[in-house]
């Protein structure tokens, strides 16, 4: 018997729907995705900063579409670890949505505290399908892939970068920032410093704490071939030729800068830079509208931080979200489905507009945004080609091992220790305790 | 003649626990706040047992080995002892000084506005006192270094001079808690008799042998209270030091409270962090009955 059309044309749609081929058999929406969790109330952990600030006022977007309650629980940037780490450590439940700075998830994932992302994103009923991960900046995904998987989403993303006042450069006779650091050393800082009118060429932010280790001590590292040291034979190598040569330019350079500047903190620099008293500061790009919003606001433009003599290794620092293992299944679907729409392509515009920076890079790379937001191309640029995602080690101590960081490197700064005495005697340190804490098996060493 | 007899009076049971109804529920809540930690505390010292890196495991006196032969630890209880001994004298001079000079105001309308003004520091939350601290010893935008300049004085790197911010700590700690002193020792002296005051009035002119014969009895369980509740405040100084600069620049300002507080929950060693507590309990508790025995050797 000859099959008629209208049976051929039946069958092929119940095979195609049997298959999941059929264009709607599986449309996935937020809605439909949520409603099994109305009513659920998933308690996000978030900074004092702007990325959270913007986060929270889309919300009750998410809130609205889903019915699923979000509270918000916000933290200096000081506490975050200590509150999240109790949390874990006492059961308490307290927070569902997890922020991990980049140097957390070995901590993390190390004590099983968060759920690998790969179950959610094998759940049909939870991934978006169009969560398109590789959108994400790749030195973004390899910061947070731990042992070949991938543990939190990206979101608060940061790339160190150079602020300059351009009428200031201008009038000293420069048509543009330095492309290195000995330029702005050797010829930049001598034209600029001029203390008896409140004007320095460049102020590091240095203050005790993670400021010291990330964005003092680790940004004269890397560019001048240091490193913290060496995985393969365990051992601290920051006494090296490379790390010595890299931190006594540090020390050549602060004397360049205002005074106390060892104890000042981002606001202080950003502060200085806004009141017209700083020629350039190397800050985050989260800071791109705070600096142009101030009284020296329109001659600040952004670039790229200069190159060392090995090359260009910028500030690298940032959050990604994690689902606590800790909560019920049905609260961490919840929070997977709040933390989803947070970091996904179609709220990384609305989300930059509201003064959050993102690691998206189809809106970072965005022409039309890079033309309203300037500090978007040098972020992506420095993304692609100018930093490491292991910029701060990755390791299950790195808390601990960045304080010694910082007492030394604060140390070497006030002249207490020369630079060699300091890193020999900051290497001794940290290989003690690399060594009695077994630190070493924790290190991950992620792809550059 | 039989001797009267006295007769058991039988208090109902209920009525002999009666005190402990009162009592019990601060007791409870002094366990649970005070004892509880403190055990908890001993009993983790002599373990090793670092957050998320596993469960805690018996150590013996491994962690108060590390500590007594720890540099870090070493230096900042030193530390912490030249903080006390620069800033306890000064505290109970100018807290005596006021305390003095407010028993002498006749004026009661400006007696209690200056015991009113006394309050203002020690009610100031720390980080307050940290952030307009950071902000009035700013090299650059500071008030003290704008005084200084008047005055034909080169500024100050208050905040990234290792000594220079030992100095403004130690500064703020005698802003922040002379006004306690002379507060107790006001107390005190209130609870001279008026007629005693009259009688060696009338007796000498001499400010000195009224003090010394007079006041100085009357002030005794003030300055030991002060001085007691000073040395405790003092070694246990966090708050107002870690929102000015967080131990730094370098390790100047790093008070044993703030090194434990980076053992604890920057390590998360809560094994190492728990014996220098201990140790720290014990050195406090010492200095403390050392200071009421001295004051008080007459009396023993």
């Amino acid at each position: 018997m000859k099959p008629s059309v209208k049976s051929l044309l039946l069958g092929s749609a119940c095979a195609a729907a049997v298959l999941g081929l059929a264009p709607n058999a599986h449309a996935w929406s937020l809605q439909q995705a949520a409603a099994p969790y109305k009513g659920e109330t998933v308690t996000v952990v978030g900074l004092d900063r702007p990325s959270y600030k913007a986060a929270q006022k889309l919300t009750p977007e998410f809130e609205k579409e889903t019915g699923i309650h979000v509270k918000w629980v916000t933290y200096p940037y000081e506490n975050s670890l200590k509150a999240e780490t109790l949390n874990f450590v006492s059961h308490s439940g307290q927070f569902d949505a997890i922020l991990s700075d980049v140097v957390w998830p070995v901590d993390f994932t190390k004590a099983n505290w968060v759920v690998p992302i790969k179950d959610f994103m094998a759940n049909k009923d939870l991934a978006d399908p169009n969560i398109d991960v590789k959108d994400f900046f790749p030195v973004w995904r390899h910061a947070f892939t731990i042992k070949g998987q991938l543990v939190g989403l990206p979101f608060d993303s940061y790339a160190g970068l150079l602020y300059y006042n351009k009428k200031i450069l201008k009038e000293h006779g420069f048509s543009g920032p330095p492309k290195t650091w000995n330029e702005l050393l050797t010829d930049y800082a001598p034209k600029l410093y001029d203390p008896a009118k409140n004007l320095y060429p460049y102020a590091l932010q240095s203050a005790r704490g993670e400021t010291q280790t990330a964005d003092s001590f680790t940004r004269f590292l890397w560019p001048w071939g240091g490193r913290y040291f060496d995985a393969a034979t365990k051992k601290i190598t920051l006494d090296s030729p490379e790390a010595i040569a890299g931190e006594t330019f540090r020390q050549k350079l602060i004397k360049f800068g205002p005074k106390g500047i060892i104890a000042d903190d981002h606001s202080q620099v950003v502060q200085l830079m806004g009141q017209g008293q700083l020629a350039m500061v190397t800050e985050w790009s989260a800071f791109y509208t705070t600096l142009t919003s101030s009284k020296a606001g329109p001659d600040i433009a952004v670039t790229t931080e200069p190159a060392g003599p090995k090359g260009q290794y910028s500030a690298f620092g940032g959050f990604a979200y994690m689902v606590s293992a800790q909560v019920p299944k049905k609260t961490q679907d919840a929070t997977w489905l709040f933390i989803q729409w947070l970091t996904s392509k179609s709220m990384a515009k609305p989300l930059l507009e509201n003064g959050a920076v993102v690691a998206r890079a189809s809106a970072d790379t965005d022409p039309a945004l890079q033309a309203k937001y300037p500090y978007l191309a040098p972020m992506v640029k420095t993304w692609e080609h100018g930093s490491v995602p292991d910029w701060r080690p990755q390791i299950a101590c790195y808390p601990y091992f960045s304080e010694l960081v910082s007492q030394y490197g604060s140390n070497i700064e006030t002249g207490q220790y020369t630079v060699p005495v300091g890193l020999k005697k900051l290497s001794a340190k940290l290989q003690h305790y690399m060594n009695s804490t077994g630190c070493w098996n924790s290190i991950n060493v992620p792809k550059h | 003649m039989t001797e009267p007899t006295l007769h058991e009076v039988k208090v109902p049971r209920i009525r002999q626990w009666e005190p402990w109804f009162f009592v019990g529920p601060s007791l409870l809540l002094l366990l649970a706040v005070g004892l509880y930690p403190t055990v908890f505390v001993a009993y983790f010292s002599f373990h090793n047992w670092t957050m998320g890196m596993g469960p805690p495991v018996f150590n013996g006196f491994d962690n108060y080995i590390e500590t007594l032969t720890s540099s870090d630890f070493i230096s900042s209880i030193l530390r912490t002892f030249l903080f006390l001994i620069v800033t306890l004298p000064i505290e109970l001079c100018l807290g005596l000084s006021i305390a003095l000079a407010l028993d002498q105001t006749r004026n009661a309308w400006l007696r209690r506005l200056v015991q009113i003004l006394l309050v203002v520091p020690i009610a100031t939350t720390p980080s307050v006192v940290g952030m307009l601290v950071q902000l009035m010893f700013n090299t650059q935008l500071g008030v003290v270094n704008y005084g200084l300049h008047v005055l034909g004085i080169a500024p100050i790197d208050w905040l990234g001079n290792a000594h220079a911010a030992l100095g403004m700590v130690m500064m703020t700690q005698i802003w922040e808690w002379t006004p306690f002193v002379a507060l107790v020792l006001s107390a005190s002296l209130a609870t001279v008799p008026q007629d005693i005051e009259e009688a060696i009035t009338l007796e000498t002119e001499s400010f000195w042998a009224r003090f010394r014969y007079i006041k100085l009895p009357f002030l005794r369980p003030g300055l030991v209270a002060s001085i007691v509740f000073q040395t405790i405040f003092t070694i246990k100084t966090f708050d107002m030091i870690y929102s000015v600069e967080k131990g730094g620049p370098g390790d100047a300002t790093q008070m044993i409270a703030l090194h434990i507080e980076r053992i604890a929950f920057r390590g998360f060693d809560v094994g190492l962090a728990s014996a220098e507590s201990v140790l720290t309990l014990i050195v406090t508790i010492v200095l403390a009955q050392t200071v009421v025995s001295f004051l008080y050797k007459d009396e023993v």
